[in-house]
């Protein structure tokens, strides 16, 4: 495995790199986009590894999946080969989806699978109004992804101010993002993972330094 | 131990059934995800005594999480054992998750989306000749090596 990933850094480093100045801007936020996602992915399985490195199945685990997870980054085929942005009036839809789950949660305390759940669920049915239309079917990934920002705990998400900034941030990923991870399980959680802890980070700087 | 094993089945079945209802049935992703763990959930909030309070818990959060896996595209993966494997997989990240990440919406995503891109990598690793290719590469430098002492 590790010759397959360094004949794949071979052949990368032969290739002619573009400087950034260079690139147009959909190549380049295609490519902070990936960089960004795997970085999240990375920092994810460290906290994991860093909180149980006294158990030794634990990190063989981690230091098993991680070269995994490049070799699929570099070799899957997860992108489409055209980069294209999300529509604003589709990710509009994700606040909808993070505060419903989130009053579903914390205001009517169903706890957070249930209030994702049910948000997506019923999402799933928006494209029944009308079969033909393409908005309409682009809803229910949406919705369902902000219902997953409403998941988070009271101790993360304090207010609904946390949640519709999270919203703000996951839709702006949602958008660059398009075309990247398409038809992958798991992507929408991650996007509204990175969304949630950019909040959180912001958060945590308003607090250090106001 | 016996909790453990029992989390484990749950994350490999529940990664199968929402892939059956989205691919085979042609729900599509979301609704066959949240369908399916509205249903779970649903039955572990009205009968929260039925068994141990941890699985009671947790059953529902792997089912979900293991769910997320399911909603994988065929175009990607369509072996069913080898996405119950990811569903496995994602219940092993769930049960040793950091405590720094507890209460952040999306984790569970991201454990599944990590689980699935590790399990997408084994066609690629595995793949004939892949290894053989690799060992013939490490046997050229070798023998370079040798050639110019």
């Amino acid at each position: 495995m590790l010759l397959t990933a360094s004949s794949f850094f071979s052949k990368f480093a032969k290739k002619k790199v573009t400087p950034f100045c260079y690139m147009n801007t959909r190549k380049l936020s295609r490519k902070i986009s990936i960089i960004f996602l795997l970085a999240i992915q990375v920092i994810f399985l460290f906290a994991i590894f860093r909180e149980h490195l006294q158990s030794w199945w634990s990190v063989i685990s981690i230091l098993v999946i991680c070269p995994l997870i490049l070799v699929a980054y570099l070799r899957g085929q997860l992108h489409h080969h055209e980069h294209q942005y999300e529509h604003v009036l589709v990710v509009c839809w994700i606040p909808i989806g993070a505060v419903s789950s989130f009053y579903l949660n914390h205001y009517l305390s169903l706890g957070p699978v249930i209030s994702a759940s049910a948000v997506g669920f019923t999402a799933s049915f928006l494209p029944v109004f009308k079969k033909s239309s393409e908005y309409l079917r682009q809803l229910p990934a949406a919705v369902y992804c902000g219902a997953f920002i409403g998941m988070s705990s009271t101790a993360v998400a304090p207010n609904i101010v946390f949640v519709l900034t999270a919203s703000f941030f996951t839709a702006i990923l949602i958008i660059v993002s398009k075309s990247l991870f398409s038809g992958v399980g798991g992507k929408l959680g991650t996007l509204a993972f990175a969304g949630v802890v950019i909040t959180s980070f912001i958060y945590y700087l308003i607090s250090a330094y106001a | 131990m016996l909790n453990g094993a029992i989390l484990l089945l749950v994350g490999f079945f529940g990664a199968m059934l929402t892939f059956y209802l989205n691919e085979g049935l042609g729900q599509g992703p979301v609704r066959s995800s949240a369908m399916l763990s509205l249903g779970v959930a649903l039955f572990f909030h009205f009968f929260p005594h039925i068994t141990d309070p941890y699985i009671v818990k947790n059953i529902p959060l792997v089912f979900i999480g293991s769910s997320f896996i399911g909603m994988v595209s065929s175009r990607l993966v369509s072996n069913y054992w080898l996405i119950g494997l990811a569903g496995t997989v994602f219940c092993i990240i769930f049960l040793n998750t950091s405590r720094f990440f507890t209460g952040y919406g999306g984790a569970l995503g991201i454990s599944a989306c990590i689980s699935l891109l590790a399990i997408l990598s084994i066609p690629i690793v595995t793949k004939k000749h892949r290894l053989t290719n690799g060992f013939a590469i490490l046997r050229k430098m070798l023998f370079k090596i040798r050639r110019k002492q």
